[in-house]
């Protein structure tokens, strides 16, 4: 029988080719590559796809398996062999992948999304400020403890760009003072205005799900009798692990949450009044956004058409009712939860 | 059908060609800046290629183990080549060759540890420990050579803590390199703590800028906006992996390791310093690493203290595997090493041309790592015996 395993070998090679999503359509081909897999970019994905249907062009979307640029270049170096033309990358080091990028640019239309990098000669960028959209959280964490109290921060890293714009953001609104250079130093300190910063610096977790809960579980153990606590989470599935561990604990309620992206169980807890509030980037958005300008430009679209500015981050709430010194759009979180769940299924 | 003739054949002619070319291509070159190292990496490839050649021990044992990774190279380099027509164009396969070189050095590393019984975990986070190490040295000016220099002798410690708690506390391998890998991204995340690189260097110290762009240039072929000019890791592989090939092959040192392997009580009572050679070992495996992890650093411009390197020991195992070491010890050829190491890049890059879809990209990996090393096992067991009496019977 021995034969058989080999030409069953030489069989699945050959039918490799049936798992592809190659059209052979003739049509423009553009390609988005992320920063690592996640949930969010499943829903950029959903944009995306809607958007190469409307824009007649066919779409290579790349999510690498690790956030490391090492992976990401891997399949950029690929991907731009196979003839695309136009690439939307969500940046992991601006700084150090500026010079790739700058080649990059020189030939294909590259734009940046999610995170930027200035510098490298993008044609634009589609995404939120991150220090912005902290400050946003710092707001919410006040308004939910104005007397002060002892901040918990839940992050995947604390090493890259967007986590650096986040983290001093939320530092910087509690304190009133700008401490981006420590920061991204990594130089944190125990007090930030009114607020003390609970083991002195962000908790990272490598966005391992396991040691997302866990985190957020120890956490909750050493805070259960400290007065006027807030926990925040920085990342997608951060704000899910603190209020999964403090279901588990009974202490919802006792502790206030306070979260970033939009997690369908962030949603759901908001909904709840179980969390605060969230502060939402709209990753559909990007999706779309991104393949729709680099359609643009390839076929031989004016530049100037492009948009300047960053996205606008947004913020939802469980009424979605307006919210003194918040300038930016507010959401209904069943209402913004049902939104996406539309644009999923859509993308299907 | 005697193998090593046609292998060293092979190689030898390799050899040639590269010597010639070279000789050709010299007068040219004089004319050009680049000149010197493109004759560097041309003549230490003739050189690897050269010696490679001289080692090859091919016994039929050791042909047969060669057989299945190259049935499986040839098969995803058939449909990598049917999947495009820019598949094959010359920066696919510079890029390919490139990322199969650094898979390599840490491939022969994973793969002399294994021969002699031993394990090692920790390869990932001393790879990313080496690139976060020798990208902050540099940050704090640190001159590119002195830490290249300085991150070689930190694999040398590691190694040697690695190889002395195994031989001297007698533990067990695996146990304290999976330690290891845990105190080395530790280490990595205390020495930095944001993702370092060379454009910061050379911010840092813009008289450094020069010497940092050189050394990327020789050792990677990089040029300074990151056009990969040549697969210069590849040529370090090489190198590498014919250095070792003579340590195999051609010394008592390889026979010793070989033997301790095999059957580690009759090394010992056949008066070889058993402990001695595993520390050495573990030396050379975890220098190999660091060695890695400033191509890294080089190579991309950047890593990051949280996930540089990461789980690169298993790649680097599955390649030795795949290139005929056995995880029972006491088999490995260089040649081999060479080969397995080439595997997981072209399956990487077929993932992009053929467009596979995302969710099907892990479980396509895994299935073509899997029948692979099953079809090589097969092969392994009988030397298509089988087939070949399978088709007796039928006729």
């Amino acid at each position: 029988m021995r034969p058989f395993a080999l030409v069953a070998f030489a069989s699945l090679l050959a039918a490799l080719p049936a798992c592809t999503g190659k059209s052979g359509t003739g049509k423009v081909k553009v390609a988005v590559v992320t920063n690592c897999t996640d949930p969010f970019w499943t829903i950029c994905e959903a944009g995306a796809k809607q958007s190469a249907k409307d824009n007649d062009v066919e779409l290579v979307f790349r999510q690498p398996a690790k956030l490391e640029v090492a992976s990401q270049m891997e399949i950029v170096e690929a991907l731009l062999k196979t003839g695309i033309k136009g690439l939307a990358i969500s940046v992991i080091n601006p700084k150090e992948q500026t010079p790739d990028l700058t080649r990059i640019a020189s030939q294909v239309n590259l734009l940046t999304m999610d995170n930027d990098a200035e510098k490298s000669g993008r044609l634009c960028y589609i995404g939120i400020d991150n220090y912005e959209a902290g400050k946003e959280v710092g707001r919410m964490v006040k308004r939910a403890l104005p007397e002060g109290g002892t901040v918990a921060i839940f992050i995947g890293e604390t090493t890259s760009h967007n986590a650096h714009g986040r983290i001093a953001g939320v530092l910087d609104e509690l304190e009133g003072k700008d401490n981006r250079a420590d920061i991204t130093a990594g130089k944190y300190r125990e007090q930030y205005g009114k607020f003390k910063l609970h083991r002195k610096e962000p908790i990272t977790d490598s966005t391992e799900p396991d040691k997302v809960l866990n985190n957020a579980s120890d956490a909750l153990e050493q805070l259960k009798n400290t007065p006027n606590v807030a926990m925040v989470g920085l990342y997608n599935s951060n704000p899910k692990g603190i209020l999964e561990s403090a279901r588990s604990k009974s202490l919802v309620g006792k502790i206030k949450i306070v979260g970033f992206d939009e997690n369908p169980v962030t949603l759901e807890g908001i909904d709840k009044g179980e969390i605060e509030g969230t502060v939402v980037q709209d990753p559909y958005n990007y999706g779309y956004e991104s393949v729709k300008w680099l359609a643009h430009m390839a076929k031989g679209g004016d530049k100037k058409a492009l948009p300047t500015k960053a996205t606008q981050h947004r913020l939802v709430t469980k009424t979605g009712e307006k919210v003194a010194g918040v300038e930016v759009p507010i959401y209904k979180a069943s209402e913004y939860a049902k939104k996406i769940r539309d644009s999923l299924e859509a993308g299907k | 059908m005697n193998g090593s003739v046609i292998f060293g054949g092979f190689f030898a002619g390799s050899a040639a060609v590269v010597l010639a070319l070279w000789l050709a291509l010299d007068l040219p070159l004089r004319l050009l800046p680049l000149g010197n190292r493109y004759q560097l990496w041309f003549a230490s490839l003739a050189f690897s290629l050269a010696l490679l050649a001289y080692t090859l021990e091919l016994s039929r044992r050791n042909l047969v183990r060669l057989v299945g990774v190259v049935v499986l190279l040839a098969v995803l380099i058939g449909t990598l080549a049917a999947s495009s027509e820019t598949a094959f164009d010359r920066s696919n396969i510079f890029e390919l060759l490139s990322r199969q070189g650094a898979l390599g050095v840490i491939t022969i590393g994973a793969a002399l540890i294994i021969l002699t019984g031993g394990i090692d975990l920790s390869i990932g986070s001393v790879v990313g420990l080496s690139a976060v190490a020798f990208g902050t040295l540099m940050e704090s000016g640190v001159s590119p050579v002195a830490s290249l220099g300085l991150v070689l002798a930190l694999g040398v410690a590691v190694g040697l803590t690695n190889g002395l708690l195994v031989t001297q506390l007698r533990l067990q391998a695996f146990l304290v390199t999976l330690c290891g890998m845990f105190v080395f991204r530790g280490f990595a995340r205390e020495i930095n703590k944001k993702q370092t690189g060379l454009v910061l260097a050379k911010e840092n110290h813009p008289e450094m800028a020069e010497s940092i762009d050189g050394l990327r240039a020789l050792l990677v072929g990089k040029t300074e906006n990151g056009a990969l000019e040549f697969p210069a890791m590849l040529v370090v592989m090489l190198l590498f992996a014919s250095i070792v090939a003579v340590i195999l092959h051609k010394s008592a040192h390889g026979r010793y390791w070989f033997a301790i392997g095999y059957n580690d009580r009759a090394a010992r009572y056949a008066g070889i310093g058993v402990e001695r050679q595993r520390i050495a070992v573990f030396v050379i495996g975890s220098t190999l690493a660091a060695f890695a992890g400033v191509l890294l650093l080089l190579n991309t411009g950047t890593a990051d203290p949280t996930n540089a390197g990461g789980s690169l020991e298993l790649y680097a195992i599955t390649a030795a595997v795949l290139g005929g070491v056995s995880l029972k010890g006491g088999e490995c050829t260089a040649i081999g090493l060479v080969l397995g190491a080439l595997v997981q890049p072209v399956i990487n890059n077929l993932m992009t041309f053929l467009e596979i879809r995302q969710s099907a990209e892990p479980w396509v990996i895994g299935l073509i790592l899997l029948l692979g090393t099953i079809a090589d096992e097969l092969i392994r067991r009988d030397a298509f015996g089988s087939i070949r009496r399978y088709f007796l019977r039928r006729a």
